[in-house]
């Protein structure tokens, strides 16, 4: 029989809620919580449930990540399971970044849950296999089933179908498929079209998604006044990477003061970004956040002032809902300093 | 406008001595009709194989597909190509049904080459796997291109084109076994009720994006890169007013037997007088330059809106930078309030995580997708080749390549092949035969 392994938070544990958020990453042998219910639907024994609160997941994610990844490492396991996680957005969180870690390290199937509203349906679907789950715990059972019937496609080697079909969130992997109907192009086509001219609804095959446009600043007037600040997504950082800002799909960022520097110094600074040959960056990181260049403007007058951070993340991977939010969160810090204007610089 | 195609369906194909058609067997006096083809002096080696389907045959470089006809008052197959410019889309034309010609490579092939597999799980991708083959398999003297990736491929197509009016000749003077009859009235003379169904044209946007005169899809002889849109019988479409080009890739290609049983069209005339009113085929084309690409849509979009359209279908011949014109012509047709429906493929990348088409606009809500170029396909050795196996890795072929750090070469020892969905002749079938989709996994 295949196996598999279970991840759940400290609440469905049993161990307690907000105030047992803190429990250290356990695994138990066999089955706790939710996990027993999944072990009579899912086409394997499950073996494992690894336990962990949501907290200490979202405060020290990497050590958490770590102690699981050790647990599972001497572990037989064809699949892993996480959640549901309903519309908890912690749980959802953490069941995302488990499973994305699993999957990276052990390369088995990872399946989740989540309800639309949670934050880590965002973060993770496209990732990871998130099914579209309930907002709360009376749905426990239809969600686990889910989980199960597509686990339990994969764990039998049958043919997987797409994401609306199988109920999990739109990885955003578009592939052919024969339509079982044998509907021709031409008869679709014309179908659709006689539906749209009657308005009565249709459905494209392709959903051509809303920009998500920001308009064009106005120029500043006289820059000579100006306050100036530099942003990058190129992943430059102090050599420590003191943030810990990830490689790639980055959900961190950090702001390094240069007010005494004259330029970025190789081996001072460094990028940490994967998605790039990193060679002449870290050979010279003006070039990819130019601050010697932004500093001679300064004394020459060209701008009033350099903002006295730069701001610095990683863009390969990222999402666009993770860059919005750091963007966010920066924009509350150059909007303190006054700052009337940003060069923003990728790679 | 009345055009009658009268069908002859072909039950087999073999050699004889005597070119005929008889008891639904077509037979070909196979060194009558090379000696035809060898007219051409451009042509220095010819061969004509026949490929079935259910046999262990792969076939490539293919370079274009063309249905056997003739008309019966003697005026070209194509006109401008095969012939004299004569119109079309009236009066009678012959069709040997379930067959095709293929113009095929001996050795050479070129970018918008195909490969067709008339068995096993490679007869999937293409419509060419269910008809009887009729393979010209040549050589030519094209000196100035053999070893471009870019081939005009003039010799062959052209070959293929007047061995599909000689075969054609077998059912000059028979009666079919079937007439289909096309008929529209002028636009302006439709009885009331026609009148007060939703009127809809079709926008054809055939490859013409190569600046260099030779390699694109003709209307009448003429290279449709020199052209700007205009008004069309869909009757012409059907009828040999355009032939096929040799330049798009594969899998995106309407071969000119796509264009002469173009699915869209007929579904369109199946629908006219019950759902809609078809007012006909505003023939575009695919260009380079913004410019063009802006020239050719606002075109489009007045004829458009002179001729009182509600609806339209666009499609393109082509992925990747054509879309551009495909996006603009439908936003065009959008902003003047013809509800607007969009025919083609995509491209998502071998991962399928990739930008399905080049430009995106949220006018285009209303979409069909008919295939994913760049699906990776690999395939069993087959028993016979016919052309020549290696020119899917050697020549540039859009879906094939001579090494990749990963995957390795295309076309591997044992005959084996390895190569994107972009090389399928045909594969995509955009002209409307398409029963793929494209889904979010």
């Amino acid at each position: 029989m295949k196996k598999a392994i279970h991840y759940i938070n400290q609440f469905f544990a049993g161990i307690g809620g907000e105030e047992k958020a803190d429990y250290k990453p356990e695994i138990r042998e066999g089955l706790v919580g939710p996990a027993m219910a999944l072990n009579s639907v899912i086409d394997a024994e499950i073996t494992h449930t690894v336990i962990c609160g949501d907290n200490f997941m979202g405060s020290n994610k990497d050590e958490a990540v770590d102690r699981i990844l050790n647990f599972l490492k001497d572990k037989e396991f064809d699949i892993f399971i996480a959640g549901p996680a309903f519309q908890a957005g912690r749980y959802g969180v953490a069941c995302g970044t488990i499973c994305k870690a699993v999957k990276e390290k052990f390369n088995v199937p990872v399946i989740t849950s989540m309800n639309e509203e949670n934050p880590g349906v965002e973060m993770f679907k496209k990732d990871i296999y998130i099914f579209k789950g309930g907002k709360s715990a009376a749905k426990l059972r239809k969600d686990i089933k889910s989980m199960a019937d597509f686990a339990n496609k994969i764990l039998n080697g049958e043919e997987l179908s797409s994401a609306d079909e199988e109920g999990y969130f739109p990885r955003g992997i578009r592939h052919q498929v024969w339509l079982e109907s044998g509907k021709t192009a031409a008869e679709r086509g014309i179908e659709m079209l006689v539906k749209k001219l009657n308005n009565e609804p249709f459905e494209t095959e392709l959903v051509i998604p809303e920009p998500d446009r920001v308009p064009i600043a106005k120029p500043i007037k006289d820059l000579s006044k100006a306050n100036i600040a530099l942003v990058t997504s190129g992943g430059i950082v102090p050599i420590d990477n003191p943030d810990k800002i990830q490689s790639a799909s980055a959900t961190r960022w950090g702001r390094y003061d240069i007010s005494k520097l004259d330029n970025l110094e190789s081996g001072v600074f460094k990028t940490i970004h994967a998605g790039y040959d990193p060679a002449a960056a870290d050979e010279d990181p003006d070039r990819v956040v130019p601050v010697d260049v932004m500093k001679v403007f300064e004394k020459e007058g060209k701008i009033g002032k350099l903002h006295k951070y730069f701001y610095s993340t990683v863009g390969t991977g990222t999402t666009q809902a993770e860059a919005a939010r750091m963007g966010k969160e920066m924009l509350k810090y150059l909007q303190d300093d006054k700052v009337d204007g940003v060069i923003l610089t990728s790679t | 406008m009345k055009l009658e195609i009268g069908n002859f369906y072909v039950k087999d194909v073999a050699f004889g001595n005597e070119t005929k058609f008889e008891n639904n067997v077509l037979v070909i006096n196979k060194e009558e009709a090379l000696n035809y083809i060898r007219e051409d002096e451009h042509i220095t080696e010819a061969d004509l194989i026949i490929a079935k389907p259910g046999e262990n045959v792969r076939i490539v470089p293919v370079k274009e597909a063309v249905e056997p006809r003739i008309r019966p008052d003697g005026r070209p197959v194509f006109p401008g190509v095969t012939g004299d410019v004569e119109k079309t889309g009236e009066g009678r034309v012959h069709a040997l049904k379930g067959v095709s010609v293929l113009g095929v490579g001996k050795h050479w092939g070129s970018f918008g080459d195909g490969l067709i597999d008339m068995s096993g799980e490679g007869a999937k991708y293409t419509l060419f796997s269910q008809t009887i083959n009729i393979c010209l398999v040549a050589d030519t003297d094209e000196e100035y291109e053999r070893y471009e990736q870019q081939k005009k491929n003039h010799a062959i197509r052209w070959g293929s084109h007047r061995l599909a009016e000689y075969i054609g000749r077998t059912v000059r003077n028979l009666e079919p076994e079937e007439v289909e009859k096309y008929e529209l009235e002028p636009v302006t003379k439709r009885s009331e009720n026609m009148q007060n169904l939703s009127s809809v044209v079709l926008v054809m946007q055939p490859q013409s994006q190569m600046e260099e005169l030779g390699y694109n899809d003709l209307v009448y002889g003429w290279d449709m890169n020199k052209y700007v849109p205009t008004f069309m019988h869909p009757n012409e479409v059907l009828d040999g007013a355009i032939i096929s080009g040799s330049f798009m890739p594969a899998s995106s290609k309407w071969s000119t037997y796509d264009f002469q049983n173009f699915p869209i069209i007929k579904e369109l005339y199946k629908e006219h007088g019950k759902s809609i009113n078809f007012l006909g085929v505003i023939m575009s084309n695919l260009n380079v330059s913004l410019e063009q690409k802006k020239r050719s849509s606002i075109f489009v979009a007045q004829i458009a809106k002179s001729l009182g359209a509600d609806g339209a279908i666009v499609t393109e011949e082509g992925y990747g930078n054509p879309d551009t014109d495909y996006i603009m012509c439908i936003a065009a047709l959008e902003d003047i309030g013809v509800k607007t429906v969009g025919i083609s493929n995509e491209c998502t990348g071998r991962d399928g995580a990739s930008q399905p088409l080049v430009t995106l606009d949220v006018k285009a809500n209303a979409l069909v997708s008919t295939g994913n170029v760049s699906e990776i396909i690999k395939l069993p050795p087959a028993e016979k080749v016919i052309g020549e196996l290696q020119a899917l890795a050697r020549d540039g072929l859009s879906g094939g390549w001579a090494y990749d750090e990963i995957l390795g070469p295309s076309v591997k020892e044992d005959g084996s092949i390895i190569m994107e969905n972009n090389a399928m002749f045909c594969g995509d079938r955009i002209a409307g035969w398409s029963t793929k989709t494209v889904k979010e996994f």
